[in-house]
């Protein structure tokens, strides 16, 4: 996982891979999943999954960072603060936006998200 | 009936000369991907440590036991055959053109395509099931740069280096063959081959080796990338991509039969 989430700044950065997977591993700390960093795919869970494919985003230069359907890609996922307390956790200073369908609107009930339908 | 058979005809040429020229641009670009600096950044530099690593070093026991067993063999033969033709005099340049020129970079690259080569094939056509390629486009991450790249130039340094460890093992056990049949000590044996040896041999076996090499991992990483998105197209992926490899590899080794015969 952390070869993953480092590859963006070592493709369009530069960055050497030691010090790329240096920011990785502190990403991951944030969030308590510093122990999945030497984990394949298959070792790891849904959350965990997300939670590396999000960071992986943080990484890249964009402003925007897009999460679709979060309920699909996290099992078992009932309430949307645990997304937006990873969010916290990472310091994020992108823009972060969830699109997702109405079906799915009770989930963001007491949720400080600024929802748009 | 004439003209549907016609337009049979055409229809298969038209495909295999644009499929022919996709083939040719896709070398094109990996070649030229190849020449530039820029390609070289950190993740492809460490896929590539893998890559040799997974492609050179571990095969290397495997490699070492054929070379013994399957090398000697081979070269004991063909210094029997040459003891009975009467050929001792050419003994040296006989076993430097056999195991320089010929043997060694084909025997290692059949041996490469045969490990790594089937691997690469499975590995870019799950990847390119699975939709990893996609999101590797998606995040603007070079595939040639940080897929592609590292395993060609793998498979050439795999190839040169293995072809070089072959034949210092085959030549070692000619001279155990050179000692049985013509009572020949290890001084002459050893003065034999620096006689017979020239720089043009050196240059076969390292431009042919890269060739191989080359082409070991490219003709794989193409057919996987050609996969249809369904598991079922991996296997026949593999199976097109070994067959079009071998062709490749005895086209290579033909190819520079003639160009030495020149």
């Amino acid at each position: 996982m952390l070869e993953n989430i480092a590859l963006i700044k070592e493709v369009h950065e530069h960055m050497p891979t030691k010090k790329a997977q240096e920011e990785a591993k502190e990403s991951l700390k944030k969030i308590e999943l510093e122990n999945i960093g030497l984990n394949r795919l298959n070792q790891c869970n849904s959350y965990e999954v997300f939670c590396v494919c999000f960071i992986r985003a943080l990484m890249t230069k964009e402003s925007d960072v897009i999460i679709v359907t979060p309920f699909h890609l996290i099992d078992n996922l009932r309430n949307i603060k645990t997304i937006i307390s990873i969010v916290e956790k990472l310091q994020v200073k992108k823009n972060i936006l969830i699109l997702d369908t109405i079906s799915n609107e009770i989930h963001y009930k007491d949720s400080s998200c600024n929802i748009v339908k | 009936m004439v003209l549907r058979f016609i337009e049979v005809i055409g229809d298969k040429t038209i495909s295999t000369i644009s499929s022919f020229f996709e083939a040719l641009k896709f070398t094109s670009i990996c070649l030229i991907h190849m020449a530039k600096p820029a390609s070289y950044n950190p993740a492809m530099r460490m896929v590539l440590t893998k890559q040799i690593y997974f492609t050179a070093v571990g095969i290397i026991p495997l490699f070492t036991t054929m070379a013994v067993l399957f090398g000697s063999v081979i070269i004991g033969v063909v210094i029997a055959l040459a003891t009975e033709y009467g050929l001792q005099d050419e003994i040296g340049s006989i076993i430097i053109t056999f195991v320089i020129d010929e043997f060694s970079p084909f025997f290692t690259a059949l041996l490469i395509s045969l490990r790594s080569g089937t691997a690469v094939n499975t590995e870019i056509a799950v990847m390119n099931v699975n939709q990893e390629l996609n999101t590797l486009r998606q995040y603007n991450i070079d595939l040639i740069d940080y897929l592609f790249l590292p395993r060609i130039i793998s498979g050439m340094i795999s190839v040169v280096s293995l072809s070089i460890l072959f034949a210092v093992i085959i030549l070692s056990s000619g001279y155990l063959f050179t000692l049985f049949y013509m009572n020949m000590d290890f001084h002459t044996y050893k003065y034999l081959l620096i006689n017979a040896i020239e720089v043009k041999d050196l240059v076969v076996l390292l431009l042919k080796s890269m060739a191989f090499g080359f082409v070991t991992m490219l003709i794989p990483i193409y057919s996987g990338l050609k996969t249809t998105s369904a598991y079922t197209a991996i296997p026949i992926s593999v199976l097109n991509g070994m067959v079009k490899l071998f062709v490749a590899l005895f086209f290579i080794e033909v190819l520079s039969l003639l160009l030495q015969s020149l």
